[in-house]
């Protein structure tokens, strides 16, 4: 056996301890998980809007301007934890934010939504989650970003915390140019 | 006080593991150097029970207990509760490394002197390492801004028992490797004129280490199989990679040290596989620890920390692999050995182990590779493992049944077909009497119990035989691996899964048991509401054999469900059923499985273990017949 094979482990260690380092240092988060739906147009649905009386139809809604669309639940505590940075987006970031009401109470959510402030600006109803089906969502809360083309830019899973707030907010910026 | 007094016991574990590492390196035994292992040892016991103690008095100031626990939670789990969380598991993991650390000591002599001592160094940074660790980043004794009357309560889901002794018993798997670790270092590293046999000393620490992780990961597995309501065992998540993978080196490194303890052969590639077995098993820590991964197990999660075990990792593995690189070449030695002889059969399992850890390690890693190098996320899941491991397997278990019965260096072919043709009958009888009840056809299936009858008709028959040459442990832990294959092969080729919806009084049939839904009532447990659903379960003759209770606990302190599985068990099958959403209009989800041999898998690995205990003991004697 040749002397030069005995320092191949020491070659794959740092091969595997780089790969490890570099991971650990970049901002990644292994729950954020790609969607078949991204770079797709935003999938259409007609249904029922919260505080409106017209239905609420997809194609006459995406694709004039940047919306952000967070599925929620007054059920879920997460989406509670949530809601102050949905408000922000459109508060402080001017954004429009679709609220879909997945499986849930319509006189929940209009006391839900008293309570804790409404940032959005419709809130169609997913009486049955067929909706969020057709989004590919597997967990509320879950929230997306479609451009003004209505195609659908990113997908977020889980609640929206100060962490990726800001990192949602630089995304938006970006498209926005 | 506690937590005072817990701050203080950390900071003198580390000040006597500093004090093992300086005194060790100068090469002289000095009374000093027992005073720092047993003050290591002394401290690190201290600490350990200062927080068992907190748990157990519900100290609510102390954080770790805070963020853990609750008054309402029972004793046995309040106990549990103290390595069920990061923090505290860091302490046990630092109490296993001392117990090994003071058993190093022990069998210290004037002859290997220098061996020993080096080992202690190792050790101690190890130790040194760990402890600064816990201080830095996860000070299990850091107390609460303000009075806290109440804890946050402990994940339910880690309230079993099975799960309260798994860790442990892990952890003196991993830390075993440790010891493993540091004799390799201590042998590359010294000048090895004195020909000690470091090899006698390592094997003890390396089966013990191998044994308990053999029981830990099976007690891992009990868990999953009971607690998470899948109905199965083992599910290839990265964290039970994580424990799988240095138990296939561990595997590799105590068959090899039987060469190398026979024909001095292969010590460069058992100098290699303790090293790489102990990294492993730290990276185990690191990848379940940093969250780099996502998985069902993950419970703390902390990318600080992660950085500090990554750099951690990467000072031992360069320091320990470059001393390999440079000085292996005095270990290398040029026995070649026949195909046709134990030490041949040996070292074709060696191989396959390794190709099996190979391909799991790449499984488990590869998805962050391809993150790293193209951004894209991928994920390698059951398809990918059965597919590969399976076929890797087969050879390997063959070679085991056989491996044994062979003499070392060259053994007669026509006189190994003597010994091995009984076997092959038994196997025949016993594989077409297995077919002949179960009716069931399958290629893994017939595979699966061929190899697993294999093993258990060898093994029998050496015990028969009485042999002297034959080495009991050795057969014991075989013979349990005959009956783990077994259950494998059984509850994962004719597993029967069912899901549907019933109404009370429905009735369902599984294979050939009636399933009948009788009732749902609420009950309280001592910290939890659960539904509990009955059902009664009859045979093909409409006799009742047991009534299935599975539940739906909900915890209000944690808010947090959680599933108990109800299941029948006896020798021949497990029926399992899982209580799933629903309310009585519309029905509830209920999920049944039959699921044949189960048990054996369990008795197995309880023999597995024994077997272990046994050959412990005597490669222990083995180093005080020889003291080198």
């Amino acid at each position: 056996m040749k002397k030069q094979l005995l320092i191949i482990p020491t070659l794959i260690f740092l091969f595997i301890f780089i790969t490890f380092f570099y991971l650990l240092l970049i901002d990644r988060n292994p729950t954020d998980i790609p969607s078949n739906l991204l770079n797709k147009n935003v999938p259409e649905f007609e249904t029922e809007s919260l505080f409106k009386k017209e239905k609420f139809i997809s194609s006459e809604e995406f694709g004039e301007e940047i919306i952000l669309v967070n599925f929620f639940a007054t059920w879920c505590k997460p989406c509670r934890d949530e809601h102050v940075y949905i408000k922000r987006f459109s508060d402080e970031k001017k954004i429009r934010v679709i609220g879909i009401n997945y499986k849930d109470n319509n006189k929940k959510t209009i006391q839900w939504l008293k309570n804790l402030g409404d940032p959005y600006s419709d809130v169609p109803i997913d009486k049955n989650g067929r909706i969020a089906i057709d989004w590919g969502v597997y967990g509320i809360p879950e929230t997306f970003v479609v451009n003004k083309k209505g195609i659908i830019k990113y997908r977020h899973v889980g609640p929206v915390n100060k962490k990726n707030f800001k990192k949602l907010n630089s995304l938006i910026e970006k498209i926005k140019q | 006080m506690t937590p005072l007094l817990g701050n203080f016991s950390l900071w003198l574990s580390l000040f006597f593991a500093t004090l093992q590492f300086v005194v060790s390196r100068r090469y002289q035994k000095s009374k000093i150097i027992n005073i720092s292992v047993l003050g290591l040892l002394v401290s690190s016991l201290l600490s350990f029970f200062l927080l068992m103690y907190s748990h157990i008095v519900s100290d609510f100031n102390v954080l770790n207990v805070f963020q853990n626990s609750h008054s309402t939670k029972p004793l046995l789990y309040k106990i549990s509760g103290v390595w069920g969380n990061h923090e505290g598991s860091m302490l046990l993991w630092i109490l296993v490394l001392t117990l090994f650390n003071y058993f190093i000591i022990k069998l210290y002599n004037k002859k290997n002197s220098i061996f020993i001592l080096k080992t202690l160094e190792t050790q101690a940074f190890i130790t040194i390492g760990f402890v600064l660790f816990t201080i830095l980043t996860s000070n299990p004794f850091r107390t609460t801004s303000h009075l806290q009357t109440e804890g946050l309560g402990f994940n339910p889901i880690l309230q079993d028992p099975a799960l309260a002794i798994h860790p442990p018993l892990l952890y003196i798997g991993y830390v075993g490797f440790s010891a493993a670790f540091s004799m390799s270092v201590a042998t590359l590293s010294i000048d090895n004129n004195e020909k000690i046999s470091w090899y006698i000393y390592m094997k003890p620490f390396v089966v013990a280490a191998w044994t308990f992780l053999t029981a830990g990961i099976a007690l891992g597995s009990v868990w999953a199989y009971y607690e998470l309501g899948w109905g199965g065992w083992w599910f290839w998540d990265p964290v039970e990679n994580a424990s799988f993978m240095p138990w296939l080196l561990g595997t590799a490194l105590l068959h090899s040290l039987i060469i190398v303890e026979k024909r001095k052969s292969l010590q460069t590639w058992v100098l290699l596989l303790a090293i790489l077995t102990f990294l492993l098993s730290v990276m185990g820590t690191f990848l379940v620890r940093s969250g780099i991964l996502t998985s069902v197990h993950t419970f703390a999660l902390d990318p600080s920390r992660g950085l500090y075990i990554l750099l951690f990792i990467f000072l031992i593995g360069v320091y320990s692999l470059t001393l390999f690189g440079s000085n292996a070449k005095r270990y290398f030695n040029n026995n070649y050995f026949s195909f046709f002889s134990r030490e041949g059969s040996i070292l074709v399992n060696n191989i396959l182990m390794i190709v099996v850890c190979a391909t799991v390690f790449l499984g488990t890693i590869y998805p962050l590779i391809v993150e790293a190098f193209t951004n894209d996320k991928i994920s390698v899941g059951e398809p990918y493992y059965n597919s590969t491991v399976i076929p890797i397997m087969i050879p390997a278990i063959l070679v085991m049944g056989i491996g044994p019965m062979l003499s070392w260096k060259h053994e007669n072919k026509i006189k190994i077909f003597e010994k091995i043709f009984p076997s092959i009958c038994l196997t025949l009888i016993m594989t077409i009497f297995i077919f002949f009840i179960y009716q069931s056809f399958s290629l893994i299936g017939i595979a699966g119990i061929i190899l697993s009858f294999w093993i258990i008709s060898n093994n029998l028959i050496m015990l028969i035989k009485k042999n002297q040459k034959y080495h009991i442990g050795m057969i014991i832990a075989h013979f349990g691996v005959g009956l783990l294959i077994l259950g494998i092969t059984a509850s994962s080729v004719w597993q029967e899964e069912k899901i549907i919806r019933m109404k009370i009084n429905e009735k369902t049939k599984i294979e050939k048991y009636s399933v009948i839904f009788d009732n749902i009532e609420e009950i309280k447990g001592p910290n939890y509401v659960a539904l509990r659903a009955n059902f009664i379960v009859q045979d093909a003759n409409k006799d009742i054999i047991t009534r299935l209770k599975p539940e739906n606990r909900f915890y209000p302190i944690e808010n947090n469900f959680t599933t108990e599985a109800s299941i029948h068990s006896n020798l021949f099958r497990d029926l399992y059923i899982v209580l799933g959403s629903g309310n009585s209009n519309d029905g509830w989800i209920i999920k049944m499985y039959y699921n044949p041999l189960v048990i054996w898998i369990w008795i197995g690995a309880i023999i597995i273990f024994i077997g272990g205990i046994a050959s412990m003991n005597i490669n222990l004697r083995k180093i005080k017949v020889f003291p080198q």
